[in-house]
């Protein structure tokens, strides 16, 4: 399910509608067997910069295509698909699977468990193909883990730039941060409104 | 202070028995695993460690990561030695373990205590090596014990396997006259990938190079009572300082910048004492009361302030006879040393022999709060600072115990 764009980009405002890279929580984005730590960041960029390759790319290790990437975002957000432009000769990643909302997964989960939506990529080193999303399963994504289990024949896998459009909402998901969970009872804790001075106490 | 999960493979083993470690190697072993979860769990209070045994009838995990240094400490009681090691599988079972740590945050590590042979090839090794590298797992080994051959070769290459940009370390113990928790302690395995280790690591290594003395100074200080440790550790160290320049001055008497830079140390001391909690101070004029040189060197530091209205020392003219006021104890001292004979010749032509090691007593007066090595009258007093006999050393630190003890 891809689509490409058929205007010319200059006419179309293409950038504006890429700009989910801003909700992206860029140092607390992680990636599994990448070769440089650290270098999963520089793929979040704006739409213009996507065929940009001077500088850092992701790359993962020698001999080993797979690659995991953690992208946490800093409000709940909106994707209606996602671009991805990979490497030359065979570096380019050949599927895609992705789960929403889970931290923490390593490669054993990821091969394992059922993942939301999975693509089969194409070489897209021009940037112009993206890949919808099943909307109504990214209505509110907090944070999205990308798995590519394989790439093209090459040794290794290599992306330059990941791109989101959707919507951000303004909305946080956030975990519950202060519960006290009670061991035994504190009174004090505890006060009724017959100590409180005064109301009918409640029977059921 | 990274956030880190650890867990740690034990070797419990047959080979374990031997006693080129002494006690055992396994007690050797567990004392630099009790240390270890000291150091991690003081570093950053939101780090795990867990345990695993890899010999007897299998792979056991005896505590899950856990912040509990307590419930740590207690898991290694009673622990039985036999069987073989299982390296792969231990591994392994670690590796498992930390996955299913509760804070995903956690930077994920491993220890392996490696004393037994390996029977395991290279390749496999290597293989899950790169596993670990994949899932972002450091692994620490310690190798020591059983020296087979292809063993070092085979744990080098399982940490180059690894390795990613340097987390990951290897330390090669032999048996010898060191323990293995000392030696453990100046390794990144210890002060944690080159942060600069926490007050924990450098205080006992700080310690263990000062002293030669194997484990803590004054006993489990950093563990139990940094603060403790640290004023009887500058007590000392002034202690010694002013001993020292003493035995200089009896000799030197014409140099009046060296008595300015024992006046200052001297109220330095002074001012630390005032400033530690009032045991260390107490221990500290008790010191006084035992030591002869002291007092003389006070009761000429004294005189100094009363002939000499330098002005770079004016703040600290004032600061001792305030001090002496204040405390009756050290005015009895003062008193004594009135009486007292001056410093033989004898002991200052030991002192003169021996030189001080300068690096390692900037550093340690660098440590010390309120003291600017770069201030000229410490300099000075560097300069003039020699090592301490052994049997003063000794000496001192049977007077610390005591004063712990009470």
């Amino acid at each position: 399910m891809a689509c490409t764009h058929d205007h010319s980009c200059e006419d179309h405002d293409c950038s504006s509608n890429w700009s989910l890279y801003k909700h992206i929580d860029l140092p607390k984005v992680t990636a599994l067997n990448e070769a440089n730590p650290g270098s999963v960041k520089s793929v979040f960029k704006a739409w213009e910069e996507r065929l940009n390759s001077s500088g850092e790319n992701l790359e993962s290790n020698e001999g080993d295509p797979e690659l995991l990437v953690y992208i946490p975002f800093t409000s709940d957000v909106k994707i209606k698909s996602v671009s991805v432009v990979g490497g030359a000769d065979g570096a380019s990643p050949s599927k895609m699977r992705v789960f929403i909302n889970r931290d923490g997964i390593d490669f054993s989960d990821a091969q394992s468990m059922q993942p939301v939506q999975e693509w089969d990529l194409i070489e897209n080193l021009q940037g112009v193909v993206e890949y919808q999303t099943r909307y109504s399963k990214f209505q509110s994504v907090a944070s999205i883990t990308l798995h590519f289990p394989e790439s093209f024949g090459g040794d290794t896998t290599q992306i330059h730039y990941i791109g989101f459009k959707g919507e951000a909402t303004q909305l946080k998901r956030d975990v519950v941060a202060t519960i006290v969970y009670e061991i035994t009872p504190n009174p004090s804790d505890h006060k009724t409104r017959a100590e409180t001075g005064g109301g009918l106490s409640h029977v059921e | 202070m990274v956030l880190e999960a650890t867990m740690i493979c034990i070797d419990n083993s047959e080979w374990m028995r031997n006693g080129d470690y002494s006690p055992s190697r396994f007690q050797a072993q567990a004392d630099a695993v009790n240390l270890i979860c000291g150091a991690k769990t003081q570093s950053n209070p939101e780090n795990t460690v867990g345990v695993l045994t890899m010999a007897g009838k299998g792979v056991r995990v005896l505590v899950t990561p856990t912040s509990d240094l307590g419930k740590i400490l207690a898991c290694m009681h009673g622990l039985e030695i036999g069987g073989e090691m299982n390296l792969a599988a231990g591994i392994q079972v670690a590796q498992l373990a930390l996955k299913h740590r509760q804070n995903k945050k956690q930077q994920q590590r491993i220890i392996v205590f490696a004393g037994s042979p390996i029977k395991h090839d290279k390749k496999s090794l290597e293989m899950i090596g790169r596993k670990l590298k994949k899932n972002s797992v450091a692994l620490d080994i310690v190798n020591f014990g059983e020296d087979d051959e292809g063993k070092m070769e085979k744990l080098e290459a399982l940490l180059a396997a690894v390795n990613n940009n340097d987390t990951s370390h290897i330390v090669h113990v032999s048996a010898g006259p060191n323990a293995l928790s000392d030696v453990l302690m100046s390794t990144p395995i210890f002060t944690g990938d080159g942060e600069g280790g926490s007050g924990f690591a450098a205080a006992a290594a700080a310690a263990a190079a000062a002293g030669g003395v194997s484990g803590f100074e004054f006993g489990v200080d950093p563990n139990l009572d940094p603060e403790l440790a640290l004023a009887l550790r500058v007590s000392m160290e002034e202690e010694r300082a002013r001993q020292e320049a003493a035995a200089k001055k009896a000799a030197e008497e014409a140099s009046k910048q060296e008595k300015g830079g024992e006046e200052q140390s001297s109220s330095q001391e002074a001012t630390m004492t005032e400033h530690a909690s009032g045991g260390t101070s107490e221990a500290d004029n008790k010191k006084n009361d035992l030591s002869d040189d002291d007092n003389a060197l006070l009761q000429q530091a004294l005189a100094m302030s009363m002939d000499e209205p330098a002005s770079s020392h004016d703040l600290q003219d004032m600061e001792m006879p305030d001090v002496a006021a204040d405390d009756p104890e050290l005015a009895l001292a003062l008193q004594l040393s009135v009486q007292d004979s001056t410093k033989d010749s004898s002991s200052q032509t030991d002192m003169s022999k021996l030189l001080a090691d300068q690096s390692f007593v900037s550093s340690i007066l660098a440590s010390l709060p309120g003291v600017d090595p770069n201030d000229p009258s410490v300099k000075e007093v560097l300069a003039s600072m020699q090592s301490q006999s052994e049997s003063q050393q000794k000496q001192d630190e049977d007077k610390a115990t005591e004063e712990e003890e009470k």
